[in-house]
């Protein structure tokens, strides 16, 4: 079972495929350290640009952006109190207090650390539970398929939080848009409108920058930012293996390292849950919990090691079952989805070397954090947070538009992505969940193929969707999935009447 | 305490959920010229974002009543509209000017026009950009760009 694993390494020492991982760390620190931008948008930005490129190199892109980005994140977080992604809000809470006291670099180093160190944890989980999770998904057939779809579409919805008829409203509208062209089986146009380049269906390309890349862009324009530079002029900086010895922090990091993988398999947890919970069970357990807030660097190490845990994760029911975990785990989809990789069992029997030369790269992109983040980067990376916003923003439109039009040549699509673009400016301020909308294209077009296929081998008769058991354990998980939080919050309420 | 807004259809949610439900209703028309399986999943889908948005608006007006105020989509609208319309506009150059000339405009223009105001900065930057993207794509990756239709290419 894990042959494949060890038969994938020597493709991810390709020095193409590492220099890809090396560079999406890179850039991954660098656009988590912008307040504003997120792995999700730089992933949706960069899709488009890897069509020509090997899948391991695209792979290796995404895989270093995502870890980077998650610890990339902590550098504004520390210097400014603004957390450069969502699930950097928790590191914060010490980590801005120790850059006040001078000591920013050394909460910087241990970010960087504890980063690294969930990283590593979550890639060793990917490793060990996707390739068994893979050999029973490959038993489906299209009844079950089916139910895994709707199942990951309930999932998201449900457990993101929120409220379920937006979650609902928007997974709706990502399974409309996935049967926008021809129909797969009997070939008739659906919904093109005599457009042409509409038949083959909207791309998710398309998609993904417009929903994800234009509201930050908007956000970009729409607020300056005003920085001052005091505390990333005053970081403090020692060389990393020097810090090393003053990190002792074994029990938090084992924690929160299962934590964030946990939460990080949870379809619609993510990296914030994970970081908020790894916090407070640090500072519960802490010989000391009132220095907690005014600077505690194990407070730090908390949240970060929880935050990254839950990177690769995220890819265990992304990869296995095509549901993923957080929002960058469904942009991810879309990435395999370019590549002509469909999420799911087959990708494991079909393409091993990519799947799991896929989990190496994580592997590798957590420990390149600490090279690449370490003292001398780590100053560098601070002074990221004085680029003029406004510029930035210019310069993210220009390489959307590219590419949007270099996918296939023609204006349509960019105006197209404009357009989702309006409708996810607009979802966004009105907390309309994006997730669902991306998993709705990608599930929507695989459910209805099986759905129909079922349909046919069962001679149109809709029980054979429930006549075996996996099938039937499936539907029952949906439906709690969907009662479930409605119940436990009555339970609570109860209680708390009581 | 009464909504603060002059009519309560202009709640942000309840415009949204009335767009949905008009839009769902239009597409719904062309499901009839469908083969009952092919039309299947969209209609329920359509039917669904229909439902859904009555629920919604229903839930938002409820919200209205017991004078709960909508926050607003935006702080600063003028600079939402102006950042849309810059974006829109820098496409439609680049769909009918060129993608090279409407890049070096579109730059330093929507650099400047928020707030970023060096001339030497915006210099640099335009000319490293639109270098970088020569260089990457134009030169190392043969990548077409627009050419511009008003030139007829």
């Amino acid at each position: 079972m894990y042959s494949d694993l060890l038969h994938a390494l020597p493709d991810v020492f390709a020095w193409t495929n590492f220099a890809a991982v090396v560079i999406g760390v890179i850039a991954g620190i660098v656009v988590g350290a912008m307040p504003g931008l997120s792995a999700t948008m730089a992933i949706s930005v960069l899709v488009p640009f890897t069509f020509g490129l090997e899948p391991l190199v695209a792979l290796g892109l995404m895989a270093g952006i995502y870890n980077g980005a998650m610890y990339g994140g902590a550098i504004p977080a520390v210097l400014l109190r603004i957390p450069g992604t969502p699930a950097a809000v928790a590191t914060t809470f010490d980590g801005y207090p120790m850059a006040q006291k001078g000591e920013g670099g050394f909460a910087l180093q241990v970010a960087v650390v504890s980063s690294s160190i969930g990283g590593i944890a979550s890639a060793f989980a990917l490793m060990l539970l996707a390739p068994p999770l893979s050999k029973v998904t490959l038993l489906f057939g299209p009844s079950e398929v089916f139910w895994v779809a709707v199942f990951g579409l309930a999932s998201i919805i449900f457990l993101l939080g929120g409220n379920p008829i937006k979650g609902l409203i928007s997974a709706c509208f990502g399974v409309f848009v996935s049967v926008i062209g021809s129909d797969p089986i009997y070939g008739n146009d659906r919904f093109t409108f005599g457009q042409l380049e509409m038949l083959d269906g909207i791309n998710i390309v398309i998609l993904l920058v417009g929903l994800y890349a234009l509201p930050p862009v908007i956000d970009l324009l729409e607020t300056p930012l005003k920085t001052d530079g005091v505390n990333s002029s005053k970081l403090g900086t020692e060389p990393i293996w020097k810090a090393l010895p003053r990190m002792n922090y074994w029990k938090t990091w084992l924690r929160g390292s299962f934590l964030g993988i946990w939460i990080g398999i949870l379809p619609g947890a993510g990296g914030s849950m994970a970081a908020f919970m790894s916090y407070n069970e640090a500072r519960r357990t802490s010989k000391h919990p009132e220095t907690w807030g005014e600077g505690e660097p194990e407070g730090v190490a908390a949240a970060e090691v929880a935050n990254n845990a839950d990177t690769a994760s995220a890819l265990i029911p992304a990869l296995t079952l095509g549901i993923p975990g957080t929002a960058v785990a469904a942009v991810m989809l879309g990435g395999l989805l370019v590549h002509g990789l469909q999420p799911g069992p087959m990708l494991f029997r079909d393409n091993p070397d990519i799947v799991f030369g896929f989990m190496w790269q994580f592997l590798f992109g957590a420990i390149l954090l600490v090279l690449l983040g370490g003292s001398l980067a780590t100053n560098s990376f601070a002074r990221l947070l004085n680029l003029p916003r406004p510029l930035l923003g210019s310069v993210i439109i220009v390489l959307m538009l590219i590419g949007v039009y270099s996918i296939h040549g023609r204006m349509f699509d960019v105006y197209l992505m404009l357009g989702f673009g309006a409708i996810g400016w607009v979802m966004d301020r009105l907390k309309f969940p994006l997730p669902p909308v991306v998993l709705g294209l990608i599930l929507g077009g695989f459910a209805e193929e099986n759905l129909r296929l079922a349909l046919r081998i069962g001679r149109g008769d809709p029980l054979v969707l429930f006549q075996n058991t996996t099938s039937l354990i499936l539907v029952a998980l949906t439906v709690a999935v969907v009662v479930g939080p409605t119940l436990k919050k009555r339970f609570i309420d109860s209680r708390k009447k009581a | 305490m009464p909504e603060s807004r002059n009519s309560r259809l202009a709640r942000p949610e309840t415009l949204t959920a009335v767009g949905i439900i008009v839009v769902a209703a239009g597409f719904l028309v062309p499901t009839y010229d469908l083969r009952a399986i092919s039309a299947l999943l969209p209609a329920a889908m359509l039917i669904g974002l229909i439902v859904l948005s009555v629920f919604l608006l229903l839930a938002d007006q409820r919200k209205a009543s017991a004078g709960e105020d909508a926050a607003p989509m935006t702080t600063s609208p003028k600079r939402v509209i102006g950042a849309f319309l810059m974006i829109v506009s820098y496409a439609l150059a680049c769909d009918f000017v060129g993608f090279y000339i409407s890049t070096v405009v579109t730059i330093p223009l929507v650099a400047w026009t928020f707030g970023y105001r060096s001339p030497v900065g915006l210099l640099i930057a335009t000319v490293i950009v639109v270098g970088t993207i020569w260089a990457i794509f134009d030169f190392g990756m043969s990548q077409d760009f627009p050419t511009g239709r008003l030139w007829g290419r």
